[in-house]
């Protein structure tokens, strides 16, 4: 069993004991957790098999970004898992394999397909004479797709709503939420949208005391500064909050959305912020897609959000903040963690979680790296390598660590597609993690009325991103007409105030960052 | 004989492997690179249902060519012959429909008549209250548009044309109303013919030769979904909404909406569109509802004034149209290519006599 009992900081309410049926076996499930949770609650790595080569899947990022834990739910194809919540009765079935993902006689294919049919073959072997090419072409065509076709119509009844107003916000994590909060109080009308069913972002996942400056907040657990932040918003009446509602697209001004899976927003806004985030990057090692092959947050968002063990024994990759946070996490909810392993030659996050790891007693291997994970259907260890001057594995240096589950936590980058699509101009700032767009110190970018704030403008942390939100949303306000001349002040004020947070060492990049890609105006 | 033909189309394309066959020296400009044009964006629906005579026949001689030319190449286009299936909604649509089929017929076409039953046989789950008749016909289908472009383009390389990409034409040299040649990146080359099959860019193609031509600018969106095991096997188009859509190799569902006229060679992406499109392709097939969308896009193609094709012998000489085939360029773009060869080198096409230029 791997749910957790108690945890020095989280409570787990579970809700109701249901159940639902995975390849028609009945499974314990509570109310209230996603189908990703419950069925790795119930030992269950692998959910379906890849498109191609027929390999194992399951989950990975436990927030809906990356497909990997896509089943069939209910009749409909291709449903993401993590990203629906248990209902008693509910049938799952894994996806594209004979009998089952767990037993799919297809996945020979794995070794065999870059031999006899690599890839761009379905275009250039067996081209002729006409009747071989057919038979071909149809006997390919049935080992393409992922789900079947919906055996059942889905019977939710579609909803559509217009709305105007004179801010919508995009992301409901510290920035968004500063965003919407600050805004708001000038008697701005707000829509604030989160496509999870809670606020907070990451903040919620953080159980630990934030670092950073005492009037920042530093000290409080993430978890607790989410919720100070829920209850200032809750109190303004002119913020409509929208939970469950993913914004898919800004079409010329306008911002389009779904909510709760089966209802149409198109919003009309005047002005629009973008607090979308980050998305967590991966690394290239072999059977880098086995499950149990996790990034830091979806272990996370399992553990502090669901209360389930993401294993019993993990490895984790990078030694950033991030990294050892995890580590310390994992520590408490009783998983041990087998060691840290780090590409450059010392420790990347504060010195003062790196000295509790250590106090723990996990190893720390700097200038090592990951070369492989073992195993077939899941994780059974890692092979780990040193790395030389020129960042190439050392020959004969391999060593094997036993674990069930492999952490990577090697950074972030910024969730820029509603940027794009909005078509604002976007840079690549290797200081700030990657494409980031121009704007100016309000966090306006070239499209006029279009803002950002928070990781989607450049990865850096918590304390950040909430001033930015901040003065974005006083920015969108102001320029609408509202609020005073007190309200420009603070306006000014907070932009100050962020400039002089940043002087620290840790700012040193980010300010070199900002440097090329904030304009004035 | 030295050809210069501006639009690594299809119609381009086709044109330059049917004149080297015959021993051309052909060079093809592609202002971006090969599938920028509306013939990397389509839903890749053949069939030989149009209601136009040299349509028709243009486009029977092309569904035999996509049954050669994969041999031919060495290149898969991934053609599945499975039928095209045209829906009406409205009573004078399926009026229309059935005079249509009987042009068809009368030319030699398989085409039929069906009902909304017959339909719901093809297609499981469609919803047979959602229209008033179809018509199908057996030898149309589903094409890859993209090794379509990719083959064609190896099997002229093969025959020693050179294709250059990202080299736009920027001016066309004439001399004493005779065509001498093109201006494209840096350089200028010589050429006894120039021929114009840039879609939707070709009225300003035109202009450069100082020949006026006005066809329509039509603007097309198109989505997919995610990806499904084999599902539905026809092209299915609902001629009364515009409506269109069948299933992709890699197993999308394919849809759009026939485009409409633009102002402007914009191919951005609108809500409107996959709002219009997801209602009525629901009202068709209801357990679409169940699937997500996951790209849109859109491309732009051009169409003749009266609505057809624009191709033949201009008052410049050697100058040389072969455009405005609007929503079926697909569907005639070889044969278009095996018969604008017999014009050029042969000086005589029957089969594109009606599309000459000089008509309007
Ligand atoms: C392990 C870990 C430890 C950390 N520790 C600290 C610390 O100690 N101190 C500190 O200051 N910072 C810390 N951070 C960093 C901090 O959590 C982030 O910098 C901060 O959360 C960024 O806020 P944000 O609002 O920009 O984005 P997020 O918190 O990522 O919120 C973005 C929100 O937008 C939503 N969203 C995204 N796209 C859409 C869409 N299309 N439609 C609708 N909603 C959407 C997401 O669901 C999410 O809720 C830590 C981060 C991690 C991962
Ligand atoms: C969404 C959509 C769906 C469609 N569905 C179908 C269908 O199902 N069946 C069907 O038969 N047809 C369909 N069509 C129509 C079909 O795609 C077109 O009729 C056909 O592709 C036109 O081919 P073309 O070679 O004339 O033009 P294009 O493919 O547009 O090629 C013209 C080329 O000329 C190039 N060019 C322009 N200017 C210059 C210059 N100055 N120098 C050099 N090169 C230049 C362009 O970059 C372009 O690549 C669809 C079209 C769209 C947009
Ligand atoms: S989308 Fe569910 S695990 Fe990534």
């Amino acid at each position: 069993m791997s749910r957790l009992g108690e945890h020095p900081i989280v409570d787990f309410d579970r809700g109701r004991e249901v159940t639902i049926y995975f390849n028609g076996k009945p499974i314990k499930a509570y109310e209230g957790e996603t189908v990703a949770a419950a069925l790795y609650a119930a030992g269950i790595r692998v959910f379906s098999r890849s498109f191609r080569f027929h390999r194992p899947r399951g989950f990975f990022c436990a927030i809906g970004k990356c497909s990997a834990c896509m089943m069939e739910v209910d009749g409909i194809p291709n449903v993401r898992i993590c990203k629906v919540y248990v209902r008693d009765g509910m049938e799952l079935r894994t996806q594209n394999s004979l009998p089952n993902a767990e037993n799919d006689i297809y996945s020979m294919f794995d070794s065999m397909i870059d031999r006899f049919f690599p890839h761009g073959s379905h275009y250039k072997k067996f081209t002729k004479p006409k009747f071989v090419r057919e038979l071909v072409t149809a006997q390919m065509r049935k080992f393409t797709g992922m789900g079947e076709f919906p055996k059942a119509e889905l019977n939710e009844k579609g909803e559509y709503e217009e709305i105007e107003t004179d801010i919508a916000i995009v992301g409901g994590g510290p920035a968004g939420l500063s965003a919407a909060i600050y805004a708001g109080r000038t008697g701005a009308k707000v829509i604030l949208m989160d496509e999870n069913p809670y606020l907070g972002g990451q903040l919620i996942k953080q159980t630990h005391r934030f670092f950073g400056s005492g009037r920042h907040m530093a000290g409080t657990r993430g978890i607790r500064i989410g919720e100070i932040l829920q209850k200032e918003l809750y109190e303004l009446p002119n913020i409509d909050i929208r939970t469950e509602t993913k914004v898919f697209g800004i079409y010329d001004g306008v911002v389009a959305a779904v909510e709760k899976d089966t209802k149409l927003l198109k919003i009309k806004p005047k002005k629009i912020i973008i607090a979308t985030g980050a998305y967590e990057r991966t690394l290239i090692f072999e059977n880098n897609d086995l499950p149990g092959v996790y990034g830091a947050g979806g272990v996370q968002t399992l553990m502090n959000v669901y209360g389930i063990k993401p294993g019993e024994r993990g490895l984790i990759v990078g030694s950033g903040n991030v990294g050892l946070i995890l580590t310390y996490q994992l520590m408490q909810a009783g998983v041990e963690v087998a060691a840290i392993v780090e590409a450059m030659p010392r420790v990347g996050g504060y010195f003062v979680h790196a000295a509790k790891v250590r106090r723990l007693g996990v190893p720390i291997y700097t200038k090592h790296t990951i070369k492989r994970a073992i195993g077939k259907k899941k994780v059974e260890g890692a092979e780990i390598a040193r790395l030389d001057e020129n960042w190439c594995v050392v020959e004969g240096s391999e060593k094997r660590i036993d674990c069930d589950f492999i952490c990577v936590a090697v950074g972030l980058s910024p969730a820029h597609e509603l940027l794009y699509h909005a078509g604002v101009e976007m840079r690549f700032i290797p200081e700030l993690g990657g494409f980031v767009p121009t704007r100016n110190r309000y966090g306006e970018t070239t499209k006029p009325g279009i803002y950002v704030a928070g990781d989607v403008a450049g990865i850096e942390e918590a304390t950040a991103a909430m001033m930015e939100g901040r003065i974005a949303g006083l920015d969108a306000a102001i320029k609408l007409g509202y609020g005073d001349e007190e309200t420009v002040r603070l306006r000014d004020e907070i932009v100050e105030d962020l400039d002089e947070f940043r002087k620290g060492p840790f700012g040193e990049r980010i300010v070199a960052g900002l440097k090329k890609i904030v304009v004035e105006g | 004989m030295k050809v210069a033909i501006i639009g690594g189309g299809v119609i381009g394309l086709s044109t330059a492997y049917f004149l080297a066959r015959e021993g051309a020296d052909v060079t093809v400009f592609e202002q971006k690179y090969l599938l920028y044009g509306a013939s990397g964006r389509n839903s890749g629906g053949i069939t030989a249902m149009h209601d136009n005579e040299a349509m028709i026949e243009l486009a029977k001689r092309s569904i035999e060519l996509y049954e050669v030319l994969p041999s031919e190449v060495d290149f898969n286009f991934l053609f599945r012959q499975d039928g095209y299936i045209k829906v009406a909604a409205t009573g004078d649509d399926f009026e229309a429909l059935k005079e249509e089929v009987r042009l068809q017929n009368s030319l030699g076409v398989k085409s039929r008549i069906i009902d909304a039953y017959e339909v719901k046989d093809f297609i499981p789950d469609f919803n047979e209250e959602s229209i008033i008749g179809g018509a199908y016909e057996p030898s149309g289908g589903v094409i890859f548009p993209w090794p379509v472009i990719w083959g064609l383009a190896k099997g002229c390389r093969e025959l020693g044309v050179e294709i250059r990409d990202n080299t736009e034409v920027k001016e066309i040299l004439v001399e004493n109303g005779r065509v001498e040649g093109v201006v494209a990146g840096d350089e200028t080359f010589r050429a006894e013919y120039v021929v114009n099959a840039a879609g939707a860019w070709s009225n300003r193609i035109s202009s450069m030769a100082g020949v006026e031509l006005d066809n329509k600018i039509i603007k097309e969106e198109i989505c997919v979904t995610e990806s499904l095991k084999p599902y539905l096997n026809q092209y299915l188009l609902d001629i009364t909404t515009g409506v269109y859509l069948s299933q992709s190799m890699r197993g999308e569902i394919v849809g759009g909406i026939l485009g409409s006229e633009a102002d402007n060679l914009s191919t951005s992406s609108t809500l409107d569109f996959v709002f219009r499109y997801s209602r009525r392709a629901i009202e068709l097939i209801p357990k679409l509802k169940g699937l997500a969308l996951l790209r849109q896009w859109a491309g732009v193609y051009d169409e003749g004034k009266d609505g057809l094709p624009v191709v033949g012998e201009t008052k410049i000489d050697g100058f040389i149209q072969a455009n405005g085939f609007g929503k079926a360029g697909m569907s005639v773009g070889p044969a278009v290519g095996e018969e604008l060869a017999k014009l050029i080198l042969k000086g005589k096409s029957e089969k594109l006599a009606v599309f000459n230029p000089e008509r309007f």
